[in-house]
């Protein structure tokens, strides 16, 4: 039995996005790697290309479905040096979609970049706490945790979910957890460390809020023509221009042909998510057409060369969306996701009558998605108006808000006391897959 | 630290002075560490150096600390307890036998497998209700809702706790299976609040109409907060008002009447207005009845500070019995209400200071007699309420003995004077106040007087007390009062004199 003080196992802390996957050792407050979840992948010439890139709904790359699972022939190109580097006939895939693993082949790999690459350490010498979404499925965990134990052969695992850890990196046992991600926003109660599966709820919003962007920029307005989201790599040169003015470059003619579609998929998105993050954000209080035009406009270039000022009333449309659909876009579309407020209603609803004072007085907000300028105060906003007495936890180190869940495994797998809930390698050899839906409540 | 005294005498080669006093302590080690003083090192840097300084010495010396630092490995044993394992505390678990539940536990609504698997779920979550019922998937039923749940687990729980052999005394299996209640609620009927599509008996219980509660409090629009927030600050403004208004009323009764509003000064919070004009009634009732007169009352008396009126015994029964048992005397305090003069107020004092006190006139004489007993007249040993009470008839008994004997004195003065007078008038000798004592023979005095007290005379009395020489009065009196000149001189009879006579 260890001690407290004696109670370091050094394990490792593995977290699963759908931008990034982050490990560290527990106990560190912040990950050691941080590996770009999309990897891009060269077929084997051998092998036809059989992926017929499916980009639905204006294009949101991390959350597609790859579009061939890699076979052990492909060669996988992964982490900072991976699918940013143009390569020719490189595909661009992520195992990721609606916040879970769904292609676990390049799972593996995935791992092991991150372990032996950057960290240089080896999975069988640690525990290794892994985390998944509040919605995945028992047959995913098992089958992460059977990776981990055979591929990998750790001596002790563990998989946890996201909306306890990011409750625990908080430092609250209850919270009410909403967590905006890159492709997934959700809104977890969280009660004495457990997850209520029924007050779960859900939703590929700020894929929407990607898509509306990349609607705003390629398509033209009265005052510009659609904007061109060639990537760098494409491009051999430019020579500067005045804002407004429409661009003057060169492609690299060499290029065209060896770029697949995902890959300029992947790239245009790239270059869509990079002006969001300079340029768009959220009105703190509602949506009010004269404050968003008198806001100022702000410059932004592209890498073609365009560039221009961007007025408030395009920047915080952006955001907008997080928190209020239009009604244009909502009589155009049945299916929209929900907007955070209406996430958060429809969680709260289905929680007990006594718990709700509980949730709403410890809400955390976490996710690089929150990130969002104004996005904290907007929620913030919106609740007072639709509850009482809430308290909104917002880190403001924005390290603590997009990796809080690798943050709170690290905690929790630096406690001595979470040390018997570790599953042992001996555990797993004697009951099989049945004791990570036992051990893992 | 660079040059003390001892080193100016070192450098001079002045012998050590002989040690004096406090100082050779001090001294002592600083002499032997310099005797260390290593070779090589010039004199003057090593007095630099200094005794405080770590010295070179200790630096080449070896480190004392022999413990290796324990890298890696567990330096308590494996199988040694886990200190803190008595603080994980494991709720009781609930089990029962297929045979219990046959005969205890069966309901119509549950079937075995469901209760186990409740059971199952509680034990997993550690009884935490909420996750349980978040996780309860029993296949092949309808939702349960949360306060079902409960409901089934305690009744098992307490079901099992009653029929089971219960090994601790009565009070604590009462106090498990208090705690193992749990009141459901149960859906009226009339009401339209539908949790599970189970019909149960009517009967509106706590919980369920409790959650009812908080949900419509939770679901009240903003209009119905705001307007709740308006109607309670409009009913604090009314109370505030009134409570204004009685004030005002209080304050002019009390400049127009007095104290004999019968209001007291200090405003009682607001207990409503009808308890105070009972209170005013009584209290006019008690301020007539009393005897006292009515002291004049100015306009600025209404700021006189009364007592208030003790409140009136109620249940005065049940009180003397309790009274009695804890040895509580209630004393009568006076009713000072009509007087609020500052001699008829009687302060907090304690018993002892109230001792009975004599007349001034005659208190030398009283304090002799009790004196003559052997009892101090100032403190009492044990100055209990009996004790008091006797002390107080004791010393009213001799003073109205010593006013007696006065009285006695003064008529037999004046009859002997009568009787002198009538000898001179008579023509007899005068020196017939001797004989005299022969008629006071036959004066009806109500004491013992003895018969030879003629002849023995003067010297029986001097000799029967002490005292009554030191009487103020002259010898002859004490003679002639011999028999009771106890009485007189210390203020009481002396039994046992009169007993020896």
């Amino acid at each position: 039995m260890v001690n407290y003080g004696g109670d370091e196992v050094s394990a490792l802390v593995l977290d699963f996005g759908s931008s990034s996957l982050r490990a560290g050792y527990a106990g560190d407050d912040t990950p050691k790697a941080i590996v770009p979840t999309s990897f891009g992948f060269i077929d084997d010439p051998a092998e036809a290309n059989g992926g017929d890139v499916t980009m639905g709904d204006a294009g949101a790359t991390e959350g597609e479905q790859p579009p061939a699972p890699p076979k052990p022939k492909v060669k996988l190109h992964i982490g900072q040096n991976g699918p940013s580097l143009w390569r020719s006939g490189m595909e661009v895939g992520n195992p990721m979609h609606d916040g879970l693993i769904q292609n676990f082949d390049c799972v593996p790999p995935l791992i092991n970049h991150a372990f032996s690459e950057v960290m240089r350490c080896s999975p069988s010498d640690h525990p290794v706490l892994i985390t998944e979404a509040p919605w995945n499925t028992p047959a995913n965990r098992e089958r992460m945790a059977e990776i981990m134990f055979e591929e990998f052969q750790v001596p002790a695992f563990y998989i946890a979910n996201t909306g306890v850890l990011n409750a625990f990196a908080a430092g609250k046992g209850s919270a009410l957890v909403i967590d905006v991600g890159q492709s997934t926003a959700s809104v977890t109660p969280v009660v004495d460390g457990f997850v209520l599966r029924k007050g779960l709820a859900h939703c590929a919003l700020p894929q929407l809020v990607h898509a509306h962007a990349k609607h705003l920029l390629t398509n033209p307005t009265q005052t510009r023509q659609g904007i061109s989201l060639v990537p760098h790599q494409l491009i051999a040169n430019r020579t500067p221009v005045d804002a407004g003015v429409p661009a003057k470059f060169t492609l690299r003619e060499d290029r065209q042909a060896g770029t697949t579609e995902s890959w300029r998929a992947w790239a245009e998105n790239h270059e869509v998510e990079e002006w969001i993050q300079s340029v768009a954000g959220i009105l703190t209080q509602g949506w009010n057409d004269q404050f968003a035009s008198g806001q100022g406009a702000r410059h932004y270039e592209f890498p073609t060369g365009y560039n221009n000022y961007f007025t408030g009333m395009e920047r915080y449309a952006v955001g907008e969306q997080f928190f209020a659909h239009s009604s244009a876009l909502v009589a155009s579309n049945p299916n929209l996701p929900k907007t955070i407020p209406s996430l958060i209603v429809s969680s709260i609803q289905q929680c007990d009558n006594d718990l709700r004072q509980v949730l709403l007085g410890n809400v955390v907000l976490t996710g690089g998605g929150s990130l969002f300028a104004g996005f904290a105060d907007r929620l913030s906003a919106e609740m007072s108006r639709h509850f009482q007495h809430v308290k909104i936890h917002a880190p403001g180190n924005p390290i603590e808000r997009r990796y809080g869940g690798w943050l709170g495994g690290s905690i929790l797998a630096s406690l001595g006391t979470f040390h018997q809930l570790w599953i042992s390698k001996e555990e797993w050899q004697e009951h099989g897959k049945a004791i990570v839906g036992q051990r893992c409540k | 630290m660079a040059a003390s005294a001892a080193d100016v005498r070192s450098i001079l080669s002045i012998p050590n002075p002989p040690p004096a006093g406090p100082s050779t302590q001090a001294k002592k080690p600083q002499a032997a560490e310099r005797a260390k003083k290593p070779e090589g090192i010039p004199r003057e840097l090593y007095a630099l150096i200094g005794p405080t300084a770590p010295t070179l010495v200790t630096q080449f010396a070896k480190p004392r600390l022999k413990q290796k630092p324990n890298l890696g490995g567990t330096s308590t044993p494996e199988d040694a307890d886990y200190p803190f394992a008595k603080y994980n505390v494991p709720a009781t678990p609930y089990v029962y036998s297929q045979d219990e539940y046959t005969r205890l536990l069966e309901d119509s609504k549950w079937t075995k497998e469901e209760t186990d698997y409740l059971f199952n779920l509680v034990r997993d979550y550690d009884g935490r209700f909420f996750v349980v019922h978040d996780r309860y998937e029993f296949p092949g039923r309808p939702e349960r809702s949360l306060e079902e749940l409960k409901d089934r687990y305690f009744s098992v729980c307490r079901k099992l706790v009653r029929n089971r052999p219960w090994a601790g005394d009565e009070a604590s299996k009462l106090a498990l299976i208090s705690s193992l209640t749990y009141d459901k609620g149960k859906r009226a009927s009339s009401l339209s609040y539908e949790v599970s599509p189970v019909n149960v008996p009517v009967a509106i219980d706590k919980e369920i109409l409790r959650k009812q509660y908080v949900a419509s409090l939770e679901n009240r629009t903003p209009e119905q907060i705001a307007e709740e927030d308006a109607l309670y600050f409009e009913l604090e403004k009314l109370k505030e008002n009134e409570r204004r208004f009685k004030k005002d009323r209080d304050e002019l009764l009390r400049t127009l009447c007095g104290i004999e509003s019968g209001l007291p000064d200090i405003s009682i919070e607001d207990d409503g207005l009808a308890s105070a004009a009972l209170d005013t009634k009584k209290k006019k009732k008690t301020v007539a009845g009393s005897v006292e007169p009515q002291t004049p009352i100015t306009p600025s008396a209404s700021n006189v500070i009364a007592l208030p009126q003790p409140p009136p015994k109620k249940s005065a029964a049940k009180s003397a019995a309790y009274d009695a048992l804890h040895c509580i005397v209630r004393t009568e305090v006076e009713q000072t209400a009509g007087s609020s003069t500052k001699a008829a107020h009687i302060p907090v004092h304690l018993r002892s200071y109230k001792l009975a006190q004599p007349k001034t006139a005659i208190a030398p004489r009283v304090f002799q007699l009790l004196g003559e007993l052997s009892i101090s007249h100032s403190r009492l040993v044990m100055p209990t309420r009996d004790n008091l009470a006797k002390f107080a008839s004791l010393v009213d008994a001799a003073q109205q003995l010593v006013e007696i004997k006065k009285a006695v004195d003064k008529h037999e003065q004046d009859i002997k004077t009568s009787k002198a007078r009538l000898a001179t008038l008579r023509g007899e000798n005068p020196e017939g106040v001797e004989g005299g004592d022969g008629d006071a023979l036959g004066t009806p005095v109500p004491m013992d007087v003895d018969d030879g007290a003629e002849a023995e005379g003067e010297v029986d009395g001097r000799a029967q007390s002490v005292m009554s020489t030191r009487s103020t009065r002259s010898r002859k009196q004490g003679r002639r009062s011999m028999s009771i000149s106890s009485v007189d001189t210390a203020g009481g009879p002396n039994p046992k004199r009169q007993k020896q006579r």
